[in-house]
């Protein structure tokens, strides 16, 4: 192909070469960086969370009567969620995960000397009873499940007292990367460097925080908070019925109870979309804005393209009267935007990082694979050589007489 | 060469149909220069395209170079027009983006020729026009007879059987017109046959033979009217003496 006396030619048209370029390589740059935040945001949207969604909700207490009595009502209140029909678990909880609010520590497998130098191991902690386990519907790995005597009472005064916990496989992994979590002893749980026993290990459950970096690594601590006078409750219901569990379970807390108020029943569903409506507003928008350059970009290369076609008609004509043929006009002008969209690219590849690495310092955004260089380069090439059809396709309907007849 | 017979080239735009050429025969041989004269708007620049494969004709038949070239596609004019003809263009017709060089190399590449032999060839017509020097500079750096050498190298660097010029002096001064013809004249000394419009009676004086359009069709012919207007075969004998 004609590369080299289309290249030249092209420096001599330099206004129009820069004005495509650029445009290439802004294109180019907002592509690449928002498709790998799309890519993201939709990879976290699509995570499990490791517990029945579908099946579970949580309801919410807030006793105010005189003489109200949290530790009774949780006990009343369980016993008569258990009975429910349609009811597989319960449990007492104080968080569920996409919830984005919970409690958390760090593991460690020495104790705390004060220095702050020790390495910890994040974790959520979600309090629950011998139930929990099948409230949430997670699977169980290793070890064993809580006994109901082991589960205790939860004051915020007197620290976390419980001796055993259950683990998910990313923390085991974390804190014990040989293997081997079960029986073993951490510290961090409990109160003045006592030690815990992880008695289980359980294959996924997320913590409450949608945008934490340790989201698989979670806790489940035997204890019912028992402070103030709120409590929340995780039902699980049987597959299909959790809609007409959520009523029933309502009404029978309710009647049980009328010295508190019942607020927010909500399904882990309802909890999932509200966690991730900023990241699927994001998508669209970041989709929405990929969509709109593409297309101002392709405008302006067909704009761009007329214009020179118009403005080379004579040229045209005269090398098809020199022997072109309208093959070679077409590919004249598919090269020529070919070449044009390649500097985009050398120019669009420095703009590109330049604007992931803003976008790194500025929302703490991840660097940019390399890969989404070569996939947002052939988005555009394609774009461009796409674009150029029509008006290549033009020029190479111009009749050769014209070479003679325009002064 | 070049034979023509009967030939027509209507126009149609709209209500009118513009009978550009008619009844039209001609026929030039291997190596001549014919000077074609005619008043504006007779038909000459119509015969030069379609004897260059520009524009197709209404009816009648033409020869190129043994070739009939009737019926055959774009493609094929294309190709043949690559081969065997070389244009020169009143403007001068060069390329402004591109530099001497490259201007002559455009029918070359569309040749398929390699890359050494493209540059021999440039330079060796470049070097026959006078311009070999200037290899690297624009057309907007030459004057007009400059321009109208590199057009010629151009369109000689293909080795054409058959040189076909609008009048090709048409943009230039006296002087530079007598430097293109004096160029022309030793092209076709060299063998190359030419076709040449010119409103100049002098430079017309100076082909071997002289063609009038009038009106779309031949009407005189130095060489004997008679013997072009009956055709061709006659033709040959009178003309070579
Ligand atoms: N594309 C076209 N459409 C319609 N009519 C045309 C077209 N091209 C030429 N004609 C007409 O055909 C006739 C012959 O035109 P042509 O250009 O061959 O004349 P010419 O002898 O070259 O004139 P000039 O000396 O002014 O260049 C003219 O009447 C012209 O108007
Ligand atoms: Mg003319």
């Amino acid at each position: 192909m004609e590369v080299r006396p289309i290249l030249s030619a092209l420096m001599r048209n330099k206004a129009g070469l820069v004005l495509i370029v650029a445009q290439v390589a802004i294109t180019l740059a907002v592509i690449c960086n928002s498709l790998f935040i799309v890519v993201q945001r939709a990879e976290r949207v699509g995570r499990d969370s490791g517990i029945d969604e579908a099946g579970t909700f949580t309801i919410d207490s807030l006793g105010f009567a005189a003489g109200f009595d949290l530790r009774d009502t949780i006990a009343a209140d369980l016993a008569v969620l258990r009975a429910l029909p349609g009811v597989v678990a319960a449990t007492p909880v104080n968080s569920v995960p996409m919830s984005n609010g919970g409690w958390s520590t760090g593991l460690a497998l020495t104790p705390d000397d004060g220095t702050d130098s020790r390495e910890g191991h994040s974790s959520a902690l979600y309090f629950v009873d011998e139930q929990g386990l099948d409230a949430f519907g997670v699977r169980l790995v290793e070890g064993r499940n809580f006994r109901p005597d082991e589960i205790g009472e939860l004051r915020q005064s007197d620290g976390i007292q419980a001796d055993s916990i259950i683990v998910t496989e990313a923390l085991a992994r974390s804190l014990f990367p040989d293997g081997g979590a079960v029986g073993q002893q951490v510290y961090g749980i409990g109160s003045n460097n006592r030690t815990v026993t992880i008695i289980g290990v359980v294959e996924k459950l997320q913590q409450p925080w949608v945008g934490s970096t340790t989201v698989e690594q979670s806790s489940l601590i035997p204890a019912v908070v028992n402070d103030g006078n709120y409590s929340r409750y995780l039902v699980r219901a049987e597959p299909g019925q959790r809609d007409a569990v959520m009523a029933r379970v309502e009404a029978a807390l309710q009647d049980a109870n009328s010295g508190r108020l019942l607020r927010r029943t909500r399904s882990v569903e309802e909890t999932r979309a509200a966690s991730y409506r900023q990241d699927r507003a994001m998508m669209s928008i970041l989709s929405g804005t990929m969509l709109a350059m593409m297309l101002i970009t392709g405008l302006g290369i067909i704009g761009l393209t007329s214009f020179w076609v118009t403005r080379r008609i004579k040229q045209i004509g005269t090398r098809r009267a020199l022997g072109a043929r309208r093959f070679n006009i077409r590919a004249w002008f598919q090269t020529e935007n070919g070449l044009m969209i390649a500097l985009g690219v050398a120019v669009g590849a420095v703009l590109t990082y330049g604007f992931n690495a803003w976008l790194m310092q500025t929302i703490n955004a991840q660097r940019l694979p390399w890969h989404y260089l070569p996939i947002g380069a052939l988005a555009v090439f394609a774009l461009g050589q796409l674009a150029v059809l029509g008006p290549a396709g033009r020029a190479a309907s111009v009749p050769p007489a014209l070479a003679t007849r325009t002064a | 060469m070049l034979q023509m017979t009967n030939l027509s080239k209507v126009f149609r735009t709209h209500m009118i149909e513009t009978h550009a050429l008619r009844d039209f025969s001609i026929h030039v041989r291997e190596g001549e220069f014919v000077a074609v004269t005619g008043p504006s708007g007779s038909g000459k620049t119509t015969f030069l395209n379609i004897a260059g494969l520009l524009e197709t004709f209404t009816s009648g038949s033409y020869r190129l170079d043994g070739v009939d070239v009737h019926g055959l596609d774009d493609n094929a004019r294309s190709r043949l027009r690559n081969e065997k003809i070389g244009f020169i263009f009143q403007g001068f017709n060069l390329i402004p983006d591109l530099n001497l060089f490259d201007n002559v190399d455009v029918p070359l590449r569309y040749r398929g020729f390699n890359g050494a032999e493209r540059r021999r060839r440039i330079e060796e017509a470049l070097t026959k026009v006078g311009l070999a020097s200037r290899q690297k500079h624009y057309p907007s750096e030459l004057s007009g007879g400059q321009q109208q050498r590199v057009a010629i190298a151009r369109a000689l660097a293909g080795s054409p059987r058959l040189l076909l010029a609008d009048e090709p002096t048409g943009n230039l001064d006296s002087l530079m017109a007598r430097g293109v013809m004096d160029l022309m004249e030793e092209i076709n000394d060299q063998g190359t046959t030419i076709v040449m419009v010119t409103h100049d009676p002098e430079l017309a004086a100076r082909a071997q033979r002289n063609v009038h359009i009038i009106d779309g069709q031949v009407t005189d012919l130095d060489e004997g009217p008679r013997l072009a207007l009956a055709g061709v075969g006659a033709a040959a004998a009178a003309v070579g003496a």
